[in-house]
């Protein structure tokens, strides 16, 4: 799978759950490799990208989750 | 120009022989405005008895998921300077060695961008640089690692791995305390900054059983040096220290836990095989007994503050492994370890509560250490135990 | 404003680029060392060189202006060359004994106090409190101050039978390692938190406010699109209110500190120990704390005075029995020193031999 592909899915999910559920980077590596039968690592890098491009950010919430940044 | 507070209370807290930390506030507030409502602030907390600050939120550098601890004040009207005051956490070198140069580049950067307070260090072993604001972290984070530093672990990460002075200071060292940090820090680069365990993961390494580090109360992973084989003894340096007024029988035969000592007034004698290698004596007569033969260490989980399920010190899951660069054996049984924790570890629970939960034998089987009678301090006491298909087979 | 490059994922400085050059080469190969004073040490190798090492206290929380000047007199005296301790203790290294003295001299006309090594009292461990931390029951830095101002002779000078490991946690987060401290002070908060329902409301998630309470006091208020706390289950840790600050933990006319002893982290003649309950409670009075000063001052006189030499408080105390410590202390036994958590039953008597 290519990376932008994995990178689509891993936002759709943390997307998905926005509200409901917040997700551990583990919780998107387990799921998305999981769902796209890729290994974790190529999640990882994927799930890096992400965070380099600030699409997504880690916050602190009582322990670390990955999420999408609050809109100015 | 900083704004000015009146500090009865604190400056009580001036007085007195032991370095005052209100002296070093107010240095700060000569410079910087923030430390000065940092100064304000305190001064309403000692009259009102209780904190004024909130929790951390979404601040960090680009990239990394820790090292940032956001901090605001809950008075952002009254002490505007501190409505943002966050800390940084700098990765300390290892056993906290500094040159003078090195201490002056970091507060060169720390009085451009922030209060100019630190803490040296933080609990975790962390140089803290201790309040600046949002805008400011992208700047810090560049000058420090453009000139070699980097930052520390917050959040659910590894946390800045730390240690004893060992080899570098200590004749006691059976392992190298510095090196392994080094190598584990710069190994786990990734674990460090993006975090994605379930919750903090901190190791301590303390060369022997005196453990300076305390790692044996607080590390998730504690790595304390020990060695296998017989205490060597110097008669002639023994006879010094009698000779010097220790009262070898009383200060040091009779306080050995195992009893496997003995002295006659001129030879002192030690029955190895029962010596349990706690370093009272060794610490002692520190010219007179020197430890022989293999060295490494005693791996040992699981230590954590009182929380939920009451306070727990670290305990033997490895009872020896030898040390020696490139410490892959380690390296190996940590990763697994972590895959047991990634595996079935809840959001907010540590490792030794894992194992707790899970039980012992579930994590050393997937780790593959056998149990051995060093990983307890005595069997159970009752017969009520699980049995498994395999233990049929045996 | 032209930034540098950054560089992501390079970790700490090599420590070798930070040892003295006599640390280098005898680098792992340390023959033995001596106390010289207070706060003087030698570290000899067996290649026959020496490093001396001066300790001198510091608050922890230090200005640039400080650091710099700790870096100058490093400069003049050790090569540069100096390092922080675990206790927050600073050592200058020094590698030409000539200038032993000298540096001495310098430091005392700076009004630093040099001491912390040997069976004495060492700098206090301690955390953030009242200066940046949101849980904080007390204030660390200033309990520290008062706590060492009261003891700076045992810093410097006097001896006791062993080393005496101070620490002090301005809440049960207990940051340090206060849980294993020869005597420590934890700060408590002892009422359950007072619910800002229309602010919960729109501040907090629900969810995450329930899972944040350990024991599970915390449940659904659909009414009021809130939260209610079980006053039975609460044990006032503040969890909830780091996640929801509506919760307001804060409660000055009943927040404090209580004092544990008997800990320890070294595994020399016994195993390392907690510390255990000897003051249930103690009101916050800043900006001296005199009623904490005066009850470690009980511990510490009763451990001076009765100690077997080497004896830790820990071992002393399991010596003469717990029984006999609240005798020699006369501090008084209440119902909070009997465990009623989840180890409760290991820590009843269960013999009929005991002392009056
Ligand atoms: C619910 C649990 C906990 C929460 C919410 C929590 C929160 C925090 C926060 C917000 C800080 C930053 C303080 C500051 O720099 O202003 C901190 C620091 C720290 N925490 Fe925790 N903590 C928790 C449990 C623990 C436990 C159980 C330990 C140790 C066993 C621990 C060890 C530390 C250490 C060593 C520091 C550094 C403190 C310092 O720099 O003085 N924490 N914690
Ligand atoms: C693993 C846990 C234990 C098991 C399975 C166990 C089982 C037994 C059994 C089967 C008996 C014989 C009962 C009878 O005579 O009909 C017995 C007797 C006894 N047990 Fe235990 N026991 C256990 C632990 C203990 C412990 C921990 C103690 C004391 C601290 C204890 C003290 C006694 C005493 C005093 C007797 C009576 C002996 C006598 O009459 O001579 N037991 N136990
Ligand atoms: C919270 C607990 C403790 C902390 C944080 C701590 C910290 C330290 C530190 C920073 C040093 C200076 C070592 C160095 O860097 O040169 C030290 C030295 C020492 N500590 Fe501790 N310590 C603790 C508890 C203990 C305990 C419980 C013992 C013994 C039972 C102990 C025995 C020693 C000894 C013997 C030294 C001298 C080592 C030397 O001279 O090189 N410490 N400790
Ligand atoms: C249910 C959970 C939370 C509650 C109840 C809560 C509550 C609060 C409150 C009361 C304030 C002060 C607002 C003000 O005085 O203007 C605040 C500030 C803040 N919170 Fe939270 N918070 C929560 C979760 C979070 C989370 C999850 C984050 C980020 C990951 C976060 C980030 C922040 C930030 C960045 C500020 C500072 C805003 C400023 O600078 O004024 N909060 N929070
Ligand atoms: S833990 Fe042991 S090896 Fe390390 S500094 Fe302390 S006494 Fe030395
Ligand atoms: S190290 Fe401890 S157990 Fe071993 S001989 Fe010395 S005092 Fe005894
Ligand atoms: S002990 Fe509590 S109040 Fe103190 S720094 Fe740690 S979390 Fe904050
Ligand atoms: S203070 Fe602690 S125990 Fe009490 S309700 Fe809040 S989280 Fe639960």
């Amino acid at each position: 799978m290519e990376k932008e592909e994995v990178k689509q899915k891993i936002y759709e999910l943390v997307e998905k759950s926005v509200g409901k559920k917040k997700l551990k980077s583990s919780d998107i590596q387990k799921t998305v490799s999981a769902d796209a039968g890729i290994t974790r690592d190529e999640v990882k890098d994927a799930l890096r990208d992400l965070i380099d491009e600030g699409k997504l950010i880690y916050t602190y919430f009582g322990g670390s989750f990955v999420e999408i940044p609050p809109k100015e | 120009m900083p704004k000015k507070y009146e500090t009865p209370l604190l400056d009580e807290l001036e007085k007195g022989p032991f370095p005052s930390f209100v002296t070093e506030i107010k240095k700060a507030a000569a410079k910087s405005s923030m430390a000065g409502d940092e100064l304000g602030q305190l001064e309403k907390s000692y009259r009102d008895r209780r904190g004024y600050w909130k929790h951390g939120g979404i601040v960090g550098v680009r990239g990394y998921g820790s090292g940032v601890i956001g901090r605001y004040s809950s008075l952002p009207e009254e002490f505007p300077e501190v409505a943002n005051f966050h800390t940084v956490r700098i990765n300390s070198p290892s056993a906290f060695f500094y040159t003078s140069d090195s201490l002056r580049q970091m507060c060169d950067i720390w009085d451009k961008y922030g209060s100019g307070l630190t803490n040296m260090h933080g609990s975790t072993g962390d140089i803290i640089l201790l309040g600046t604001t949002t805008d400011k972290l992208e700047p810090i984070f560049a000058e420090f690692s453009s000139r070699g530093w980097d930052l520390g672990g917050s959040g659910s990460a590894l946390r800045t791995p730390s240690c004893c002075v060992g080899p570098a200071r200590c004749e006691w060292a059976n392992i190298d305390t510095l090196d392994l940090t080094y190598n584990l820090t710069q190994e786990f680069q990734d674990e460090m900054h993006r975090p994605a365990f379930p919750y903090k993961f901190k190791f301590k390494v303390a060369g022997c059983a005196v453990d300076c580090i305390a790692s044996i109360a607080r590390a998730d992973c504690s790595i304390i040096g020990t060695w296998r084989g017989k205490i060597a003894v110097n008669q002639a340096e023994v006879a010094n220290y009698a000779k010097s007024g220790m009262n070898i029988q009383s200060e040091i035969v009779d306080m050995c836990p195992t009893k496997c000592m003995s002295y006659d007034g001129k030879e002192l004698k030690i029955k190895d095989e029962d010596c349990s290698r706690c370093m009272h004596c060794i610490a002692k007569m520190t010219k007179a007994l020197k430890p022989t033969g293999e060295k490494g260490a005693t791996i040992l989980m699981g230590s954590k503050a009182p929380f939920v399920i009451g306070a727990t010190l670290s305990w033997v899951i490895v009872p020896f492994i030898k040390l020696e660069p490139p410490y892959d054996e380690f390296k190996d049984l940590v990763r697994k370890m972590w895959e047991f924790w990634d595996e079935h570890g809840k959001n907010r629970e540590r490792i030794g509560e894992l194992i707790i939960r899970r039980g012992m034998r579930e994590f050393l089987e997937f780790i593959g250490v056998d149990p051995v009678p060093q990983q307890v301090k005595e069997p159970r006491r009752d017969p009520f135990f699980f049995w498994k298909e395999e233990d049929f087979q045996k | 404003m032209d930034l540098p490059q950054r560089r992501t994922d390079i970790g700490p400085p090599h420590y070798k680029d930070f040892l003295p050059p006599v640390i280098q080469k005898n680098y792992g190969d340390w023959k033995h060392h001596e106390v010289l004073s207070g706060g003087v040490m030698v570290h000899v190798g067996n290649s026959g060189d020496k490093v001396w090492s001066v300790r001198v206290a510091s608050p922890r929380l230090l200005s640039t202006d400080t650091i710099r000047e700790m870096a100058d007199i490093a400069q003049k005296y050790c090569g540069g060359y100096l390092r922080f301790t675990t206790r927050n203790n600073v050592e200058f290294l020094v590698s030409d004994e000539k200038n032993l003295g000298p540096l001495q001299d310098e430091l005392k006309a700076k009004k630093y106090m040099i001491g912390g090594i040997g069976p004495r009292i060492s700098n206090i461990v301690h955390t953030q409190g009242w200066i940046h931390c949101h849980s904080a029951a007390t204030d660390a830095s200033g309990l520290v101050k008062a706590l060492m101002d009261d003891f700076a002779d045992y810093f410097t000078t006097k001896t006791l039978p062993n080393k005496v490991r101070l620490a002090v946690a301005c809440c049960t987060n207990m940051c340090g390692a206060v849980h294993c401290s020869d005597i420590a002070i934890v700060a408590i908060h002892r009422k359950v938190p007072k619910i800002d329902h229309d602010k919960v409301k729109n501040m907090c998630e629900v969810p995450s406010t329930i899972a944040a309470c350990p024991t599970g006091a915390i449940s659904p208020d659909p009414g009021k699109k809130s939260v209610k706390i079980n006053d039975d289950k609460c044990m006032y840790c503040g969890n909830c209110f780091t996640v929801c600050p509506p919760l307001e933990i804060h409660d000055p006319e009943f927040d404090g500190v209580a004092i544990v002893a008997g800990g320890k982290v070294g595994s020399l003649r016994s195993d390392p120990k907690f510390s255990k309950l000897v003051v249930p409670f103690i009101k916050n009075n800043p900006p001296r704390w005199p009623e904490v000063i005066e009850a470690v001052d009980k511990i510490l006189n009763a451990y001076a005075k009765d100690a077997i030499k080497h004896e830790r408080v820990g071992e002393w105390i399991e010596r003469i029995g717990w029984e006999k410590f609240f005798k020699v202390t006369g501090l008084p036994f209440t119902f909070q020193h009997i465990d009623d958590f989840v180890i409760a039953r290991e820590t009843f008597r269960t013999s009929p031999a005991f002392k009056w």
